[in-house]
């Protein structure tokens, strides 16, 4: 058994079912013998993963299915040991530079180097180069960045690499220049819908319409999480009939909880009690990005129309704190901070407005 | 209780070099530290618990004698005692020496007789003016090879820089020996570190020939140091920064090396270890017809109380304790504090005596120093009200000599203050600022009224946070910057409503962010290997389709409601006909499993005596395995806390 997700994950590009179009240039980018660096971007579950590996099967033929997972350990400068798991066939190597945090650069020059100074040995291959897919990109340090950038130039003859990014703005920008951009947008809900049916079909059970409508409005746009929400669900409620009960994640519900918490009162003690929440969300794992993105939203559905674009605007400008800085939680609580000053000056204002 | 063994009659003993001043006879036993005086010498003198000695026990019988199928001694070869300073272990070893009769050879780093200072990454040094120029490292190797091959010689060939611990004068060749190392070398040093687990790793591989025993085995004592507040909060490694620091486990770099973990000394066993102590001091005296007054009950709990689980400073302490006579002396001299509370109760004075004693200057520090910052006290504040009109006095005259600012411009003028009390200048310390800022971030909304004063401090820790980048310890305006930034934004004057300064619990967050981690890439691979396992999809055997789709961020945010389902269906299945589906890893409830509670924010109090570091690691009574959601959001009872007054009066 494994997860849907994976089970029913395309393996051609034939068999995607949406982005038609992206396809087509796919297909004639890997028949047309002059492939080019690729840099896939996209939302979360818009299905760049599975494109990229469609792509390298079309390139290479199923042998690039073969995958085995290797562990390497890598010395940095300062001869710390840094393992990494590499994840590779004859014909292409996957890896996430950021698992190791600050000596990515370490990993992306040793890697790369490697591979691009072994030509390709297997005759019979279809292609004279080997694909480097370089997941989460976008969390790249400047340093690794830089080091991939004149890699890129120097092995162009032996070796392409695959980017995948949720946004290209942490990329620099030659690195852009030097990859062709592929954007995956997040399908739409009758896309996803579709894909839903199918599941459905191949499993041989029957998706009601209003169900699978529900699951993918609430996916909005990431098919990951609509086909791990309609196997929980299926999994809870063989039948899938009657209103469906998609229950949000549980970091989800908890940074609204927060966000109401934010909106409710603007006291010292208060910011005691959210930093204990964001305590909590952090020691779970949950990317400290992602939970004041998600407070963030959560706050602007709440606040007056003026401090939108404030409380939007403060949330920016402490991530980019986050990213620089090394504690997490100063940052969060910062922005916390200074969302309950806007709001409590702003409520003070309208007060005395009233008063004249 | 046995009898108290008297350095002249026995070997010299070590504690860490602090016996160097003994080694000359001693005439008057005054002047023998009472903590190599009445060093344990039976189990029931040890301060430890019994568990920790029996582990130690038992590893060194099967690494002498193979334990029950004598087969297990070649794997009993190193064993890593480790913990925090004074809790006993070498003392344990020592003990247990003298139970299980065998003997101690011993490596010292010996700095007089030091070769070239520099370490090089090559051969030696280079050959040629001094022969004896040998390296500190060559020669530590050059004693563990010659301890481990010709036990029994050793003992008499013993000479300068290697020091034997012989129990008998009388020595018999068939004695057993273990060899110590407790003054390891430098392991800051990368090649010497190396050097170092190359040299262990070596003695580990069991010897070809079968029928010669094994060297003797080797036990190292590591002190540990705590967590540092350097260490990113990123799941990256430390770049730099983190130096004072070295992961025992690293360093070794052996694995199923490291031996039970020593905690500091619980009060109640230390509380009887000092008593007993004092009674075969004051017994043993009286039997030389002179007169002792054995301090009362309440001075060892003073002692035990401040001494934070460190048996020898509490020894120390107490030996001081008895020396200087403490309640008639100190109203006189003993500084401020006591005198404060002339008049008041002896209880006091004691205390204060006592804490000035043993508390380690770094803790004083970080704990005036939080006093100072988060009370802002500025120029005419009035005096606190628990202040005798005497220090107000002195406060005021202090403040005559403070010149205010000039004024500020109109459109900055809400940014006037009163001239500080605190001169930020004069408060560099040994603190650094990452400590200092994890300290100033768990405690100053206690300290203020307005949420406009908590943003400039939160501004301000941010804004040192980020500009440091990864070397944010070592930016020399990082200090400053904090405690300035805090100072203007805290309320003049700070309202008093008993705060208590906490520990942060950032340390114990980090932690359990590791450990969810640690979870998370559990279920990644399950995922991995679930689906090799079960490949009888109707596709075909296609193995590893997840294999890098799947990364962290992905799991710890989408897979939670999926693994929860999946936990709830196996429960109902199983109550049926069994389980159908697998079971995902356990500890995936580490970050997939998120209850809202209102609780209040943990984190310990901090005390006048600790010195700000926090212990990594629980009890080991604690199961590790259980680390279930009720024990995740679980308070931590707080420690006695000291009334903030405490804080002032020790200014």
């Amino acid at each position: 058994m494994s997860l849907w997700v994976d089970r029913f994950r395309p393996k051609t590009l034939d068999e995607l079912h949406y982005h038609q179009s992206l396809s087509t240039r796919l297909k004639a980018l890997a028949s047309s013998g002059d492939f080019p660096h690729i840099l896939f971007y996209g939302p979360s579950g818009a299905g760049k993963k599975t494109r990229i590996s469609c792509t390298l099967r079309q390139l290479f033929g199923s042998g690039v299915e073969k995958l085995k997972i290797d562990q390497r350990v890598f010395v940095s400068p300062s001869r710390r040991k840094i393992e990494i798991n590499v994840v590779q066939s004859n014909y292409h190597i996957e890896i996430t530079p950021s698992e190791a945090g600050n000596f990515d650069r370490v990993i992306i020059q040793e890697l790369i180097k490697e591979i691009a100074q072994t030509q390709q040995v297997d005759v019979s291959a279809k292609q004279r180069f080997k694909v480097v897919v370089i997941n989460e990109a976008d969390t790249l340090s400047r340093d690794a960045q830089a080091a991939l950038r004149r890699t890129m130039e120097k092995y162009m003859s032996n070796l392409r690499i695959i980017l995948c990014a949720n946004s290209t703005s942490r990329l620099i920008a030659p690195i852009k220049s030097r990859c062709l951009l592929i954007r995956v947008a997040a399908p739409s809900t009758e896309e996803m819908q579709t894909v839903l049916e199918h599941v459905a079909k191949k499993l041989k059970f029957d998706l009601p319409p209003e169900a699978s409508c529900q699951i993918a409005e609430d996916a909005a746009g990431n098919m990951r999480k609509a086909l791990l929400v309609f196997e929980t669900l299926k999994m809870q409620s063989p039948d899938l009939s009657g209103p469906l009960n998609i229950a949000k994640p549980d970091w989800e519900t908890y940074c609204h909880k927060i966000a109401d918490l934010i909106v409710q009162e603007q006291s010292p003690e208060r910011v005691m009690q959210v930093r204990a929440k964001f305590y909590e969300l952090l020691s779970h794992c949950i990317p400290p990005t992602i939970i004041l993105k998600t407070v963030a939203d959560r706050v602007v559905e709440r606040v007056d129309e003026a401090l939108k674009a404030d409380v939007m605007h403060w949330a920016a400008f402490y991530e980019l704190r986050m990213r620089m800085g090394n504690k997490k939680i100063y940052h969060l609580e910062a922005w916390v901070v200074k969302i309950m000053c806007l709001y409590k000056h702003f409520t003070y204002n309208i007060d005395m407005s009233e008063f004249d | 209780m046995a009898k108290p063994v008297r350095q002249s009659q026995r070997p010299s003993v070590d504690v860490k070099g602090k016996s160097k001043e003994t080694r000359t006879p001693v005439d008057d036993e005054d002047d023998i530290l009472w903590v190599d005086k009445y060093e344990p010498t039976s189990e029931a003198e040890l301060a430890v618990h019994k568990r920790k000695v029996e582990d130690v026990r038992r590893w060194l019988l099967e690494a002498f004698e193979g334990g029950p199928s004598a087969k297990l001694r070649k794997y009993r070869r190193i064993l890593a005692l480790s913990g925090p300073a004074g809790t006993a272990k070498t003392s344990t070893l020592r003990v247990l020496s003298r139970e299980l009769d065998f003997e101690i050879l011993e490596w010292r780093n010996s700095m007089s007789e030091r070769g070239p200072s520099v370490f090089t990454n090559d051969e030696p040094g280079p050959n040629g003016l001094d022969f004896d120029a040998e390296t500190l490292f060559d020669k530590f190797q050059a004693f563990l090879t010659r301890a481990m091959a010709c036990n029994s010689i050793f003992g008499h060939h013993n000479t300068t820089q290697i020091r034997s611990q012989t129990q008998s004068s009388t020595q018999r060749p068939s004695k057993r020996q273990l060899v110590l190392l407790e003054d390891l070398p430098n392991l800051l040093h990368q090649p010497t570190q190396m050097r170092f687990q190359a040299a262990l790793r070596s003695l580990c591989i069991p010897t070809s020939n079968l029928s010669e025993p094994p060297g003797p085995p080797i036990v190292i004592i590591l002190s540990d140091s705590g967590l540092r507040g350097e260490q990113p909060d990123d799941d990256s490694w430390g770049a730099g920064g983190s130096a004072r620091r070295w992961d025992k486990k690293e360093v070794l770099d052996i694995r199923n090396v490291l031996g039970p973990e020593f905690n500091p000394i619980a009060p109640t066993l230390m509380t009887k270890a000092l008593q007993t102590l004092l009674a075969s001091h004051f017994g043993s005296l009286d039997a030389h017809g002179r007169e002792g007054k054995q301090p009362p009950r309440e001075v060892i709990d003073i002692v035990v109380g401040s001494s934070n689980g460190d048996i020898r400073s509490a020894i120390m302490a107490l030996q001081f304790a008895c020396v200087v006579d403490l309640p008639a002396s100190s109203m006189g001299s003993k500084g401020k504090a006591a005198r404060k509370n002339a008049g008041g109760t002896k209880r006091t004075s004691v205390r204060a005596v006592l804490e000035a004693v043993t508390r380690r200057e770094q803790s004083l520090v970080l704990f005036h120093l939080l006093g100072k910052i988060l009370y802002n006290k500025r120029k005419f504040d009035p005096p606190a009200s628990h202040l005798s009109s005497k220090d107000a006095a002195k406060e005021r005259e202090l403040d005559m000599q403070l010149t205010d600012p000039s004024p500020l411009p109109v459109w900055i003028s809400h940014h006037n203050r009163k001239a500080s009390r605190v001169c930020a200048e004069a408060t560099e310390s040994p603190i650094d600022s990452s400590m200092l800022g994890l300290y100033t971030h768990q405690n100053y909304t206690q300290f203020c009224t307005d949420i406009d004063q908590c943003d400039g401090i939160c501004e301000g820790l941010s804004w040192v946070d980020c500009m440091g980048g990864a070397l944010s310890a070592n930016s020399p305006y990082a200090f400053r910057t904090l405690t300035l930034s805090t100072l203007h934004s805290l309320p003049t004057p700070v309202p008093r409503s008993g705060q208590k300064v906490c520990k942060p619990t950032w340390f114990d967050v980090r932690t359990r962010e590791l450990e969810a981690s640690d979870a998370v890439g559990d279920v990644l691979s399950w995922l991995g290997k679930n689906e090799a396992v079960g490949g009888d999809t109707d596709q075909g055997a296609l193995s590893l389709v997840s294999a890098g789709k799947w990364t962290h961020a992905n799991v710890a945010t989408e897979l939670g409601g999926w693994l929860g389902a999946l936990n709830r269906c196996n429960i109902d299945r199983s109550k049926l006909q069994g389980g159908h589906h697998p079971q995902p890893p356990r500890t995936h409830r580490l970050f997939s499993y998120l209850p809202w509670s209102l609780g209040a924010v943990g984190g310990d109090v901090l005390g006048e005596n600790e010195d700000g570091e926090v212990e990594r690691g629980g009890d080991d009574d604690e199961d590790r395995d259980a680390r279930l959601p009720g024990k995740m959001g679980g308070g931590e009872e707080g420690k006695g806390w000291l009334e903030d007054d405490d804080i002032e009066d020790a200014e």
